[in-house]
């Protein structure tokens, strides 16, 4: 219900421009200049970005579940019943991921019709778990940004910058070595990094035994993000109530 | 209205949306945060390339500044005559005795001026960092480049108001089109390099031409005379469409009785 209610995207004349649309063409523009700017394939950058354009949904989507509640008035109502804080927190997660990962199957089918994209067929499973990760990782930094949000007067910047920095610092369009050190070191301590490296070598024919550890990687730290929203959510609401600024816009 | 009272009130609603979109974190990322991190993928991606494909760095900087311009065009104009329903201010404004059209005009310059403040940005970001030369192979012609650029880019935000207006959801659209426009108008790419049909669509298109215009006064080898005057003669052609739209859009709005609606 919170899905459709607070995600401001969830219907098709905002869905279809912003998650059909938008991927399609954010594809199109890096595939272009990636293959031109580094005569790489442009299915290197079909690749990166198919995976990226699940951020869409999972960081925007998240943000805006969480810090929706308060510019919609309904925090206040939410937060005062004797519902499980956990299970509030975390029944967020699931339509997010289920929309990154469908905004993310759709990127990759375009980019497997026209940009060259191939995928061995006997990691299809090891592809769609990287993804699986990917999608949960990304969605747990946009709940963290959510319960940031909580506090600033607008939350989609940040979500925003989240999303900038993913295309950036992630590997997502320049391989992570090619990096300065402290690029790489931010990298690694963003969702998305471990998870997209693993999709990269799954589709090349990587198996479970070779990108497993990058999988698990990108597990602990969508978990650490989420761990990390949640106890920044507690927060915020326990010191709200304290200085009675729970509905301050 | 006499002309210099017209010149008057548009420079004064240019400034006074200007300073609106400064005090906006949204057109900050837009327009000063994403072509810095758009220039840092270009510099990258074109290193990695082992050169700048035959480009220099200005190239880059200069295109991920115009992505900066024409992001800050969508957004800042496509929203404009809806924000001014969330204000309450367009029933005002539309009734005033000034023309409506010039403050629309006003506004999207606003907007376009604002979007070429990343461009300065993503300049000192390219020497600082990268330690890019600034040089203007015709400076003479940049201020010239630079004013056409704003003109064509100000009218076709006039036409991007006045028809996104129609469509509920003005930001989706503005989701929608920011990648193809980076994209058909050859801002990091060259155009050349596009299918054959892209080539007359970025002909169509302000940034097409206000990029050739910028980039033909820094770095080109001949001065961008026909950039220019495309710059112009798109900024009229424009204009008058934007005026025929804005007609209809307030008469539409007027005899449905909804132009204070959201």
């Amino acid at each position: 219900m919170s899905y459709g209610m607070l995600f401001n995207w969830a219907r098709p004349s905002i869905y279809i421009p912003t998650l059909i649309g938008g991927p399609t063409f954010q594809l199109l523009f890096f595939a272009a200049l990636g293959s031109y700017a580094t005569n790489r394939s442009p299915a290197y950058f079909a690749i990166g970005n198919a995976v990226q354009v699940s951020a869409l949904a999972g960081v925007f989507g998240m943000t805006m579940a969480i810090a929706n509640e308060r510019w919609f008035g309904t925090l206040p109502a939410v937060l005062a019943t004797p519902a499980n804080r956990l299970a509030l927190f975390a029944g967020r997660f699931m339509p997010f991921v289920l929309n990154g990962l469908f905004v993310s199957l759709y990127a990759f089918a375009l980019g497997v019709i026209f940009l060259g994209v191939r995928i061995a067929p006997g990691s299809l499973a090891v592809v769609g778990l990287g993804l699986l990760v990917t999608v949960f990782s990304c969605t747990a930094i946009g709940a963290l940004q959510g319960a940031i949000s909580l506090r600033l007067r607008d939350g989609l910047f940040g979500a925003n910058l989240v999303m900038m920095s993913i295309l950036l610092f992630c590997g997502v369009n320049i391989p992570l070595r090619e990096l300065p050190t402290w690029m790489q070191v931010v990298g690694n301590l963003l969702p998305f990094t471990h998870g997209l490296e693993a999709v990269r070598q799954a589709a090349d024919g990587a198996g479970l035994g070779q990108v497993g550890g990058l999988i698990a990687i990108e597990f602990g730290v969508g978990c650490a993000y989420a761990a990390a929203a949640f106890a920044l959510f507690r927060f915020l609401e326990v010191s709200s109530r304290r200085n009675a600024t729970l509905d301050v816009r | 209205m006499s002309g210099a009272r017209s010149l008057r009130l548009i420079w004064f609603v240019t400034w006074f949306n200007v300073r609106m979109l400064l005090a906006s974190e949204f057109f900050v990322l837009l327009t000063f945060i994403g072509p810095l991190i758009y220039a840092t993928l270009g510099f990258f991606l074109f290193r990695s390339g082992g050169g700048t494909a035959g480009h220099t760095l200005l190239y880059v900087a200069l295109g991920a500044g115009m992505m900066g311009v024409w992001s800050t065009t969508l957004f800042g104009c496509g929203g404009a005559i809806a924000w001014q329903r969330w204000e309450g201010t367009l029933e005002l404004l539309v009734n005033a005795p000034t023309r409506y059209d010039f403050i629309l005009v006003g506004q999207t310059f606003g907007a376009v001026v604002f979007g070429f403040y990343g461009i300065v940005a993503t300049l000192i970001w390219g020497v600082v960092l990268f330690g890019m030369p600034i040089e203007a192979t015709f400076p003479l012609i940049l201020p010239l480049s630079l004013l056409a650029a704003v003109v064509s880019l100000g009218s076709l935000g006039m036409l991007i108001a006045t028809t996104f207006v129609l469509y509920r959801h003005a930001n989706a659209l503005g989701n929608l089109l920011e990648y193809p426009i980076w994209l058909v108008a050859g801002l990091l790419v060259p155009v050349a390099t596009l299918p054959f049909w892209v080539r007359p669509l970025s002909w169509l298109l302000a940034p097409t031409w206000g990029m050739e215009a910028i980039r033909g006064a820094a770095i080109g080898t001949e001065p961008p005379i026909l950039a220019i005057v495309m710059c112009f003669a798109l900024a009229v052609v424009y204009y008058l469409a934007a005026r025929v739209a804005l007609i209809y859009v307030l008469a539409k709005a007027r005899r449905d009785a909804t132009l204070s609606l959201q």
